[in-house]
C-alpha cells in the first residue's frame, strides 16, 4: 500500500496536512510558538526536578538517621546502658549504634591536628571508607578522616595515639555531605574509651525519612511522657520534609511560569486558525456544499490543530531533553540522570499539554467553520 | 417522475424594516434527461431558487419535494446526505481545492466515504471531458475551460439525480463556454441526470430542453 493510499483512508489527515502545506510561514509560526511553550515548561520542570535531586543528594544519609541523646530532666549525663538495651528492645528492625565521644589533638611528623574521637562498633552504618575499610563490627584499629589524614601525611597501616594507645589505621572516611559531620574525625572501638561511663549519643539508622520520622515518635512514647525528657531524639527527616515542600512550591512556580507560555502559544494558535477559516470561508461552504458532512469539516480543522501541537510539542520535548542533558551535567555532573522518570516526565507532560492545547484552541475556529451555513460562506 | 419539485415557493430576506421578496408563488419540476434554463435579469431571484432546489436554503414558504419526501421536515445531517448522494453542483467561478489535484477534486465529495473508491470513477469523468493528460494538475495549472470541466466531472462523481450550475459559463469566454455546455449537455443524456442551470447568457438557451424566465421572483408563463 502507498502512503497516498494510506492517506485517503484518512482524508482528514491528508486534507489538514494539504491546508497546513498552503501557508508554510504561518504553519510554522505557530509551530514555533507551540515549541517556546513546550520548552519553556518541560525545561522549568526539568529544572525543579534537577535542584530537588540535588538537594536530596545534598542531605544524603541524615535524613534516615535519629540522634538520641540525654534528655533535660535525665539523673545521668549521657545515655546508659540500660537505655541503649531498651532502644535495641523496641526497635527491632532499625540500626542502633550507640557512641561515645571526645576531643584530642592527633600528632605525626608534618604537624598536628584536633580531632574529634567517636568509639562505637559498628562502623558500617555511619561511614563509608573511601580507602580501607569501614568495617560492621570495629574492634582494633581506627578509622580517620581521609582530610585529616592528607594534612597529617597519615596512610592506612600508620598508627595514631589516643589516651596512650595506638591504634592502626584501617580506613580513611569521607566527610558526609550535609551538616556538619565528617571534618575532621578519629573512630575507634568503644573500648578505647571505657573510662566514659555513659553514651554521648546513639545514632539510629533507618529504612527512609518516614520510618525515621515514626521511630522518633515511638522513642518520645517510650521515654518522655508528658513534660519529662528523659532522652532527647531528633532527626532531619522533618527538615528533609520542609525543604521538600519548599521544593514542591518552587517547582509548581515554574510549571505555572512555563504553563503561562504555553497559554500564549495557544492562544497564537486559536488565532492562526480562526485566520485561517475565515480565508477558507467559501472554501468550506463548497465542501459543505457538495455535501461533506459537519463532522467531517470538524474533524479536518481539528486535525490541522492537532498537527500543530504533535510536530511543535514534539520539536519542542527534543529541545527540552537537550535542555535537560545540559542541565543535570551542569547540576549533578551526570547528563544521563535526565531520563529518569521524575525528570522525564516533564518531556511527556510538556507534549501531551501541547496537544491538548492546540486541540482546544482549534475547537471554537473548527466548530464556527462547520457550522457556518453554506449559501452564505458560498456568496462570500 | 420528476426529480424536484418547487411548489409555490416563496423567499423572502428581512432585513430591518425593508423585506425583499427573492421568489414569490413559484412552481417548478425537473426531470432525468432534460436540460433547464433559468433566464432573468439581475437581482430576479435566479441564485435564490437554485439554492432552494440544491438543498442549501430553505424557503420561508411553500414545499419543496424530493421523490415525493418533503424537504422542509430534513435536518440539516440529513440535507448533507441527501446533497452528498443526489445533488452535483457547478459554480460560476469553478471552486476547486488549490491543494488537490485535479483527480482529488472530482472525488472531493466521496472523499470522506471510505466505504467505496471513486478513483476509476474519477478517472473516467476526466478522461470524457478531455482531461485524461491533467489528472494530477493542479487548479493553478489549468485554463478556466478545463478547471470547469473538472467541477463538471466533481458534480458526476456520486452519480447524482441533479446537477445544478449557476452561471457556468459566466467567467468563460464564448467559445470554451460553449464546449462547456456541450459536456453538460451530453451528460444529461449519458447520465440520465436533470441539469438546471442559470444564465443571463442568451447562449445558454440553445441548448436548453425547457426555459424558464424569472422576473422580480416571479416565473413567467
Ligand atoms: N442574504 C440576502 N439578504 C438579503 N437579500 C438577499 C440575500 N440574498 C439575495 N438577496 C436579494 O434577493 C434578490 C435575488 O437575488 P439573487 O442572488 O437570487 O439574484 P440573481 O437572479 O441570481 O442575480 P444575478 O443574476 O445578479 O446573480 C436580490 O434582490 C437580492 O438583493
Ligand atoms: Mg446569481
Amino acid at each position: 500500500m502507498k502512503p497516498s493510499d494510506l492517506l485517503t483512508r484518512f482524508p482528514s489527515v491528508l486534507m489538514a496536512w494539504r491546508n497546513l502545506g498552503r501557508n508554510r510561514v504561518r504553519t510554522a509560526l505557530a509551530t514555533l510558538g507551540i515549541v517556546i511553550g513546550v520548552v519553556a515548561i518541560a525545561s522549568l520542570g526539568i529544572a525543579g526536578a534537577a535542584i530537588q535531586q540535588q538537594a536530596t543528594t545534598d542531605l544524603g544519609s541524615l535524613t534516615n538517621e535519629v540522634t538520641v541523646t540525654s534528655g533535660q530532666d535525665s539523673d545521668v549525663d549521657g545515655v546508659t546502658d540500660d537505655q541503649v538495651a531498651r532502644i535495641e528492645r523496641l526497635l527491632t528492625d532499625a540500626r542502633v549504634v550507640p557512641q561515645k565521644t571526645n576531643t584530642t589533638t592527633i600528632e605525626s611528623r608534618e604537624g598536628e591536628a584536633f580531632v574529634t574521637v567517636t568509639g562505637l562498633t559498628e562502623a558500617s552504618a555511619l561511614y563509608n571508607a573511601s580507602a580501607g575499610e569501614a568495617p560492621d563490627r570495629l574492634q582494633s584499629g581506627a578509622l580517620l578522616s581521609a582530610g585529616t589524614a592528607r594534612e597529617l601525611g597519615l596512610e592506612l597501616g600508620d598508627p595514631v595515639e589516643y589516651e596512650g594507645r595506638l591504634y592502626r589505621i584501617r580506613g580513611l572516611i569521607e566527610a558526609e555531605g550535609g551538616f556538619g559531620g565528617g571534618g575532621n574525625e578519629l573512630v575507634i572501638p568503644p573500648s578505647g574509651l571505657a573510662d566514659q561511663q555513659h553514651y554521648d549519643s546513639v545514632t539510629i539508622v533507618a529504612a527512609d525519612g518516614e520510618a525515621a520520622t515514626a521511630i522518633v515518635d515511638r522513642l518520645e512514647a517510650e521515654f518522655n511522657d508528658g513534660e519529662e525528657e528523659e532522652l532527647s531524639v531528633t532527626s532531619f527527616a522533618s527538615a528533609q520534609e520542609n525543604i521538600d515542600s519548599f521544593l514542591n512550591t518552587l517547582n509548581l512556580a515554574l510549571l505555572g511560569i512555563g504553563s503561562i507560555s504555553l497559554v500564549v502559544a495557544s492562544v497564537a494558535i486559536l488565532n492562526v486558525m480562526l485566520m485561517s477559516t475565515i480565508e477558507r470561508r467559501g472554501e468550506i461552504g463548497v465542501l459543505r456544499a457538495v455535501g461533506i458532512r459537519r463532522g467531517e469539516i470538524l474533524r479536518m480543522i481539528l486535525t490541522e490543530a492537532a498537527f500543530i501541537g504533535v510536530i511543535g510539542g514534539a520539536v519542542g520535548a527534543l529541545v527540552s531533553l537537550g535542555v535537560g542533558l545540559v542541565l543535570f551535567d551542569a547540576v549533578a555532573g551526570d547528563a544521563l540522570l535526565v531520563v529518569r522518570w521524575s525528570s522525564a516526565r516533564y518531556l511527556v507532560f510538556g507534549f501531551a499539554f501541547a496537544v491538548v492545547a492546540s486541540v482546544l484552541s482549534g475547537l471554537y475556529p473548527a466548530w464556527k467553520a462547520a457550522t457556518d451555513r453554506p449559501v452564505e460562506a458560498l456568496r462570500g | 417522475m420528476s426529480v424536484i419539485v418547487l411548489e409555490s415557493v416563496t423567499k423572502r430576506y428581512e432585513s430591518g424594516a425593508e423585506t425583499v421578496v427573492a421568489l414569490e408563488n413559484v412552481d417548478f419540476h425537473a426531470d432525468r434527461g432534460e436540460m433547464v434554463s433559468i433566464i432573468g435579469p439581475s437581482g430576479s431571484g435566479k441564485s435564490t431558487m437554485l439554492n432552494v432546489i440544491g438543498l442549501l436554503d430553505t424557503p420561508t414558504g411553500g414545499t419543496v419535494r424530493i421523490d415525493d419526501r418533503v424537504v422542509s421536515d430534513f435536518s440539516e445531517a440529513e440535507l448533507t446526505e441527501e446533497r452528498r448522494s443526489g445533488i452535483g453542483f457547478v459554480f460560476q467561478d469553478f471552486h476547486l481545492l488549490p491543494m488537490l489535484t485535479a483527480v482529488e477534486n472530482v472525488e472531493l465529495p466521496s472523499m470522506w466515504d471510505t466505504s467505496v473508491d471513486r478513483r476509476d470513477r474519477a478517472v473516467d469523468l476526466l478522461h470524457r471531458v478531455g482531461l485524461g493528460d491533467r489528472l494530477t494538475h493542479t487548479p493553478d495549472e489549468l485554463s478556466g475551460g478545463q478547471r470547469q470541466r473538472v467541477a463538471i466531472a466533481r458534480a458526476l462523481i456520486n452519480e447524482p439525480d441533479i446537477v445544478l450550475a449557476d452561471e457556468p459559463t459566466g467567467n468563460l469566454d464564448r467559445d470554451t463556454g460553449a464546449t462547456i455546455l456541450d459536456e453538460l449537455t451530453r451528460f444529461t443524456t449519458d447520465e440520465d441526470v436533470a441539469v438546471v442551470s442559470v444564465t443571463h447568457d442568451e447562449q445558454l438557451v440553445e441548448y436548453a430542453d425547457r426555459v424558464v424566465e424569472l422576473i422580480d421572483g416571479v416565473v413567467q408563463e
